[in-house]
Formats: structure tokens, sequence, C-alpha cells
């Protein structure tokens, strides 16, 4: 059935007959009434009008027929919102600041619960995604260094038996490249175990995902494509299901292409495309994702899992120590780690920006209802009942907000996406703001919510009995009216709340301002990072690995082919050491003399001896390791202030011997040089360069030669002349020219990256300006929204007592007082709300200062209090000067 | 002529069922018809009357169809429902219940009780 015949048949059980078939029959009557009255002996003239006056006209029978059925609250309240809209139309300025305010009001609501929505309620599109955990180990003395934990197969297996476990998802992230064509293209590849369409119970946009089916004979060579790489690579093309696609030289088919919302692994890297994890090489280990069965708390799992932790404690004695073991987290947890409390800030903001909307369109229809007590004396004394009239304001108001909640619906769609745009690295990639049905059914609750919450007061006002002696006169006479106290608490609780908004944002700007002012100690501009892995044209030959001579040399060969591009002014050569946040952990060391310092700790940096000038870091004392000393690699290192600071203070730092036992290559996938682990001397001290997020001091670091320890990546620095991008293009040939083979990293992690997007990207410098940004729009708004509702409030009481004015200004009294007594009232209570909002302010300065990790200053609160009330003042005394403006004669022809 | 009388709340609706249950009627012939059984003596306004008819068909005791009336003009004739016949029966029980049982209590002597 179609939608119009589904509304033609509910409309027909409401009322079953039309208005031409229920008048018809009236006629039908009438006229069988009058021939009667005819037959009777009445003149045809006669029996016309008994009939009429006995029966009434054929036009008001219908209504007859619709207060039988029960229509008449149906039929009233479509004539109440009727007379709603005509009033907005009659009064334009005012429907558009009413509306306006719950527009902005219910729009930034609608997009923080989107937000909301979509990170920390459904940010995944997996089937039961708050059932999937990740897989952490810990060490129980170190309860806060979570590891994630990789299985061999057979652990895999064993766990995936566990009681606990509903079912397990395996994936392994790999490097590949893509070949066959001009240039071969580094990729991000995944293997997932073949249950993977299952487990993610995830829709594929175009053909299917992988299946139990793919693990048949070692392995099928398909592939699922994801959406982005689907987007860059084919374009879009729908007709790719079916095609070759060439990794690492060999083909495999495509079998599907994931929808955009599937951006399976974030946490690691997004990946390109998947495969089945049979492909994988055999030493290939498992990353589980464990969907646990319903109605187990990964609490109770843990415990389950302690007999699984022990028996890989007593397999792997190497890899597992003691007092180790496993734990689970929900994959939803880092990200309500990271965002919540943001996000529940941001709420409250925007909650408090509803609320100074409804204030507001409650103090403009008061300020309305005063000249509208006229037509509701009238309706009041034509019979309608309170209820009746409360109804009619209520029925106004929700029409205000429900104009206001479209509005502000299709703001938000817009707003929604702004948080993502200021920090898209504190966001889950897969969460995909959308408006979708709970957020608009959330958005229609708090429209009518709204209509009742600010029309209601104004109602119950306006509806009092005794406004029946207003009847008599239009004019409300010379006295000022009495009871104004509504409208100042309505007034002064806007002013409070805007104040909280504004001392909020001056406080987020400034610690803002403070991060953006700190000394970062090296040099961003014109200095971006590339990632490499020197394998040849093989990643996965393993095998057959380089010496570290030869790695080394290969690596430096690359760096002399950019270093010879034009524009570009230095390349430097550095292992994970890209600031403002260094993601090598930090390692014990030994110190020659002093014992003072239980187990002293530093992180170490593998660079090269150019990496200090690249980065523009300053140099201290003593001096930088030569080319040689590079290739070398032993004997020698160089520390940071920091460093000095804390272990060294007692002497001079040059010349004293330090080691580093933990510089050994753990797998076949490093080699370290020969006397890595031997005692190196401090030849020189350089200046502290971020390493630890913008948020915190610069952490002890030693600065090593990175031929120590060669790992299968590197990362190359290059500063250039103007925008480094700008030189992509050209470094890229020059990378192909030493290897055909060889490319640049795509990853995120050691991918193409200029220094200044690093430190957009940092965590805490995103969310801050996330909070500076919103909040100064919040607050913009608020106070644009208490200096509407004083204006408005102000010019309403000047338009309404202007004979007062008149005769004041007749009888002599100065201009200056009639100004006062025009602005008094709103002054008052805005003076009043600024008292209170500071009141308020100092506090909730404690609980703000624990969420925003900043304590309220004293001095942007008054900054804002002062600009509150110098705007204030301003939207009292523009429409108070019309007060004065009364010329006396005018004003009293009408009395 | 006998005194009019005034008909109880509700009963209205009762003896349209029960008018129409004699056979299909227009409107108006219902109440000609309720007016003629009563011997003149309900005095039926025929605003409310009207009202009475529309409830009755709302709740689907009666059903309106159009057809040719006495004097070939289209009119609407209404005819009983199952669900009509129903209620008429049940109303007529529940009427003549209390009416029994109200002019019992109304017919007793003092030296009856």
């Amino acid at each position: 059935m179609s939608l119009l015949a589904a509304i033609r048949k509910l409309w027909h059980s409401i009322a079953p007959r039309t208005h031409s078939d229920v008048e018809e029959e009236f006629r039908s009557t009438l006229n069988a009434y009058q021939e009667d009255l005819i037959r009777q002996g009445l003149p045809e003239e006669e029996a016309r009008r008994k009939a009429r006056i006995e029966l009434g006209q054929p036009a008001a029978q219908n209504e007859t027929y619709r207060r039988a059925i029960g229509l008449r609250l149906f039929d009233e309240l479509g004539g109440d919102i009727r007379y709603g809209l005509r009033g907005l139309r009659r009064n334009p300025g005012f429907a558009a600041v009413a509306v306006l305010s719950l527009a902005l009001g219910i729009g930034a609501t609608t997009a923080m619960f989107s937000l909301i929505y979509a990170v920390l309620l459904h940010p995944f599109p997996y089937a039961d995604a708050d059932r999937i955990t990740y897989l952490f180990g810990f060490n129980e003395k170190h309860p806060d260094g979570f590891t994630f934990v990789t299985l061999s197969k057979a652990q895999f297996d064993d766990l995936r038996l566990a009681g606990p476990v509903d079912s397990m998802l395996g994936f392994n992230p790999t490097g590949m490249q893509i070949t066959g064509g001009a240039f071969p293209e580094e990729i991000a590849g995944t293997y997932l175990t073949e249950n993977a369409g299952t487990f993610f119970g995830v829709r594929p946009l175009l053909g299917r995902n992988i299946e139990p089916s793919d693990a048949e004979n070692g392995g099928h060579s398909v592939v699922v494509l994801n959406y982005r790489f689907w987007q860059r690579h084919f374009g879009g093309d729908p007709q790719v299901i079916g095609r070759t696609l060439e990794i690492n030289h060999a083909p495999y088919t495509i079998i599907g292409v994931m929808p955009r919302s599937f951006a399976f692994n974030d946490l690691a890297d997004v990946a390109d495309v998947y495969l089945p994890f049979s492909l994988a090489p055999t030493i290939s280990v498992y990353v589980p994702w464990i969907k646990l069965r319903p109605h187990v708390t990964p609490a109770a799992a843990n415990a389950a899992l302690e007999p699984i932790a022990r028996e890989l404690a007593k397999q792997h004695p190497e890899r597992f120590q003691e007092h180790w073991h496993l734990a689970l987290k929900p994959i939803l947890w880092t990200f309500q780690e990271n965002i919540g409390h943001t996000l529940k800030l941001l709420l409250a903001g925007v909650v408090l920006l509803l609320i100074i909307g409804c204030a507001n369109c409650s103090i403009l229809l008061l300020a309305r209802g005063r000249t509208r007590r006229h037509e509701l004396a009238i309706r009041s004394a034509i019979g309608a009942s309170r209820w009746r009239i409360i109804r009619q304001l209520l029925v106004e108001a929700i029409v205000i907000s429900c104009t206001g909640a479209v509005l502000g619906v299709a703001a938000s769609y817009w707003l929604a996406k702004l948080p993502m745009v200021l920090s898209p690295d504190s966001f889950p990639a897969e969460s995909f703001i959308r408006i979708n049905a709970p957020i608009l059914a959330f958005s229609i609750a708090l429209a009518l919510l709204c209509g009742m919450l600010f029309g209601l007061v104004p109602a119950l006002r306006l509806s009092r009995r005794d406004s029946g002696h207003m009847l008599p006169g239009r004019q409300t006479g010379v006295v000022a009216s009495p009871a104004k106290r509504r409208w100042s608490v309505l007034i002064a609780a806007q002013v409070a709340l805007t104040l909280l908004l504004m001392a909020t944002a001056g406080t987020a700007i400034r610690s803002f301002l403070w991060l953006m002012r700190t000394p970062l100690g090296y040099d961003p501009a014109n200095v971006m990072r590339l990632g490499i892995r020197p394998h040849g044209d093989d990643p996965f030959d393993l095998g057959h690995r380089q010496s570290r001579e030869t790695t080394v040399a290969y690596i430096e060969q690359i760096r002399e082919k950019i270093a010879s591009v034009p524009g570009v002014s230095t390349v430097a050569v550095g292992v994970d050491a890209m600031p403002p946040f260094v993601s090598s952990g930090a390692q014990s060391f030994e110190i020659d003399g002093t014992r003072d310092h239980e187990q002293p700790e530093a992180r170490v940096m593998l660079v090269d001896q150019r990496y200090f000038a690249t980065l523009r870091i300053s140099l201290l004392q003593g001096r930088i390791w030569n080319a040689d000393e590079n290739n070398r690699g032993d004997f020698i290192a160089v520390v940071n202030h920091a460093f000095a600071m804390r272990y060294l203070s007692s002497s001079s730092a040059l010349g004293r011997q330090l080691r580093i036992p933990g510089l050994i290559s753990r797998n076949r996938y490093q080699v370290a040089s020969a006397q890595s682990t031997a005692w190196r001397q401090i030849i020189g001290v350089v200046g502290d360069a971020r390493n630890d997020g913008l948020d915190h001091p610069v952490a002890p670091a030693i600065y090593l030669p990175y031929t120590t320890l060669v790992r299968p990546y590197a990362q190359f620095f290059v500063r250039t002349q103007g925008d480094p991008l700008a030189y992509l293009q050209s470094i890229r040939g020059a990378v192909a020219s030493v290897a055909s083979g060889q490319t640049l990293s795509n990853s995120s992690f050691n991918g193409t990256l200029t220094l200044n997007e690093a430190i957009a990207r940092d965590a805490q410098y995103s969310s801050q300006r996330l909070f500076s940004v919103l909040f100064s729009v919040f607050s913009a708004i608020a106070l644009a929204l208490a200096l509407v509702g004083i204006f408005s409030l102000v010019a309403y009481s000047v338009a309404q007592r202007t004979t007062e004015f008149g005769v004041r200004l007749a009888l002599g009294a100065p201009r200056k007082h009639v100004l006062w007594v025009a602005a008094r009232i709103a002054l008052v209570s805005a003076t009043a709300g600024i008292v209170m909002g500071l009141a308020v302010d100092s506090f909730l300065g404690a609980v703000l200062a624990h969420w925003m990790q900043n304590a309220f200053a004293a001095g942007s609160l008054f900054a804002a209090a002062a600009l509150l009330a110098l705007s204030a003042l301003l939207a009292c005394l523009l429409p108070a000067r019309h007060a004065i403006a009364v010329s006396p004669t005018e004003a009293l022809r009408y009395e | 002529m006998t005194k009019p009388v005034e008909l109880p709340q509700g009963t209205l609706e009762m003896l349209i069922l029960k008018a129409v249950s004699l056979g299909p009627l227009h409107g108006y012939g219902i109440l000609l018809r309720i007016q003629q059984i009563s011997g003149e003596r309900l005095e039926i306004l025929q605003g409310s009357f009207y009202t009475a008819i529309y409830r009755v068909e709302r709740r689907g005791w009666i059903k309106g169809a159009w057809g040719e009336s006495e004097n070939n003009r289209r009119a609407r004739f209404y005819s009983l429902t199952t669900a009509g016949t129903r209620q008429l029966k049940a109303e007529t029980a529940k009427w003549t219940d209390m009416a029994a049982v109200v002019a019992a209590i109304l017919d007793k002597k003092a030296d009856k009780i």
C-alpha cells in the first residue's frame, strides 16, 4: 500500500464521512421537513424559515458532525496552530529572534548529541561492537603499562575455546606494495582470519567479505578493498569486483568493497586491503579481537582468562614474565577515555546555550504578551476557560520551538562536523557523523520540551483571571505596571549563564595560547618526515636480510639523492624520532660513578648527526658526532638538557660514561652494531626539544647514531625552502632512481607528514583548540542571545510606558532620570546576573579546572564580566533612549 | 393531547436503534417514526437529534447508505448493523430491568415495608 493510500485510510478512520456527504444529507432532511410543514398548511416562505430556524445552517452541520464524533479538540488545535503561524508572520522581527534563539540552542545540542552518539554510543559498525574486546597484557607491578598481546596460531586456537569467548578474530597488519603499474605503490594490508565476514557482521558495499571457504587450499588469492582505497585507487568504480589487483608481484582477485564506515583498524593503521589469513607468511602472529558471550563482563572474562595467561607464561617465559596478566578492554575504551570528558564538557556547554535560548524566548513571549493582554482579556470575557487560553499560548510556543527545531536540525548537520574537522585524530575513524533516527527523535523531544518550558511561564502569567480588568481601556494608563519579577529573574539567569560560558571560553583560549607559546626547542617550519622500508622491492623477504652495513649504505644513498633535489636544504635520518611526541619508549641505562638514581630511564633516540641541524635543535656543550662515528655507531652519545639536569647535575656532563643494556637486537628484524651495549662517552649536550607531547615537560633523552640498531624502516627529516610537500614528486623520483622498487611509505606512523601537521595532531593541542573554538562560538551565541533578550525587554517596556514617560517629562523630570527609570529593571537584573555568575563561576571553578586541566583564571573571568557588563549596558541604553525622545504632547494626546 | 415527556440522558440513542430496527430509514424518517410511536408525546430537538445519529453511526451500530426516498429524493438511509442489534438487545434488557426495579420501589406502600 502506498503512503498516500495509508494516510487516506487513516484519515477515513478518523473522519469517515466527507464534508459534502454530511451537507447533502442535511439538505435532504431540510427539504423533507420543509415539505412536511407545507403539507401541514404553512405557506412555502414560512415553512422554509421555520425549517431553517429549527435545523440551523447547512454549513454549520459539518461542525456538529465533527463534534459528535469527537474531533473537536483536533479542530481546535489545528486552529491554534494556524493562529500561531499567522501571529509569527504578523510579527516577523519577534518571530525571527525567537526562532533563531531556539534554532541555535537546538542545533548545537543536536549536533553535540550526534557526536556523542557517533563517538560514545555507537562508533563502530560491527555487530555487537559492545562485546568486542582487545587483549592486553600487563605487569601487576606496573598496572598502568598496557601492551597489546599477539598470539601464535596454537595460542589463538586455545583461547578461542575459552568459556567466555563467543568468537575471535585474528588479524595482522602488514605493509604491502601494489606492483604491475608504472610505479610501485606502498599500501597497508591486513590479514584477517576467514571468519571475518560473520565476526564483523558488516554488509559489504559491493561483492562479499572474506569467508571461511577462502581458507581452502592454503588460501584463495582474493582481496577485499577498503572504501577509501577503492575511491583513491579505483576512483570508486562499481565494476571493480572480479578484477585483478597485483600485490607484491602476485595477482589477487577483488571480491568485495567495504562500506565507508568500515575502517578496520583505526588503533593500528586503517588498512587499504584485506586478505585471508591463510595467505600470510607462516611466522605471522595473530592480533586478537575477542567477542565475549552476551552478559559476560570484561572483569569476569579476565578472571576466566587467568589460567590461560598462566599457561602462556609457562610456555613462553621469555615473553610473558612473572606478575604478568591478561586483561580485556572494550574496543570503545580508548576513545571513551580520551574523548569522553571533552564531549561531556561540550554537552554541558550546549545545554547552557539551550537554556539561554529558552529563557530568551520566554522573555520575548512575556514582553509580547503584555501587548496581547487586550486580546486575551476579550477571549476570557467571551467565555474562554483558563485552560483554553493556556493551551493556545502553549501551542504558539510549540509552533515557535518546532520551527526552531527544523532550522536547528538543518544547522546541526553542519555543526556536528566542526569538532571532527578541528580535532580529527581524537575520534574513531569509523565514526561517521550523521543525523539518524535516534537523533531526530532527540531533537523533536527537545523541541517539544523547550516549547513547554519557555511557553509555560508566560502562559500561566498571562492567563490569570485578573487580566479581565484590563478590558475597559486599551492603554495601561499612567502608572507603571506592577511585578516584573519574572523578567528580572529570567534576565539575571541568562546573564549568569552567559558569564559562565564566557569565562569557560576565556580559560580555554588562555590555555590554548599558553600551549602555543611554549617553546618547542626545535623549528618545525618547512620540515617534513618521509618514511621508507629499505628492503629493496620485497618487504617480505626477511630471510634475505641485508647486513647492517649494506642497509646503512642504502639509507645513506637515498639520503644523498633526496639532498640533491633542488630546493632541499638538509636531510637527516631518524628512527621513530618525530617530535613533539616521540614514540620510542623510555629505556633504562647505567651511568658511571653515581648510584643515587634507582633505575634511571631515558628516551633513546636513534638519529644521524644532521638531525640536530635539520630540526634546529641548539647545541649547548661539546660537539655532535661526525660521519665516521655515525657509521660505527658505538662508544659515543649526546644527551639533552633535561637529561643533564636530572642525572648529571653534580658535575660537567661531557666525558661522562653511560651504557644502555637493552640496546640489543631482539629479533631478526633488527641488527645491532658490534658494541651497542658497551660504555659510551657523552660528547655533547643539546637543548630540550619536545619529545613527550606539548603539555608535558621534556623527558630526559639520549641521542645515539641510528646505525647502532638498524631497524627494517627509517625516516628522513627533510628541510626545504618553502612548503615541503611541494617537493614530494621530485623526491619520489629521486628515491626511485636508487632502486626502482623503492617507495615512500604511506602508513600513518611512518608516512609523509610535515612537522607542523604533527603538532596540529597532538592530542593536547587539538583538544585545546577544539575547546577554544567551540566555547568561543558558544559564548558568542550566548552573549548575542542575552543582549537580544535585554534589548527587547527594555524596548517593549519603553513602548508600553510611552504615556508614563510623557507625563514624567511634562512634569519636568530630568532626562537622565527618565532614562534611568526606563533602563532600571534590566540594568539591575543584568548586574544581579553578573554577580550571580561570578559566584557560580568561583564555585564551579574547581570542577571545571579538573575537566579542563587548567584553573579558572581570575583575569579572564573579570575580563568576561567587564565585557558582558558593557554590552548589557549598551543593550539597555539603546532602546531606553526612545523613552526620552517621547514628546509629552504626543504622548498625552491619547489620554 | 397528553403531556410531552423529556428524555433522560443517553435514551435517544436507544430509541434511534429501535426505530431503525423496524426497517431502514433516513434521518428525518427516524425522527418522525420515534415521534409517531410515542404518540407525539416526545419533543425531540432537531439539533441534538442529528448529533445522536452521528454518534450512533460513529460507534458502528447503524450504517448509512444513499438511496431514493418515498418522494424520489436522494436520502441517506440508515440500517441496523449486527453490533447495533446486539446493542439494542442489551439496552432494552437493561432498561426494562431498571424500569421494573424503580417502579417496584415507587409502588411500595409504607405499611408493606
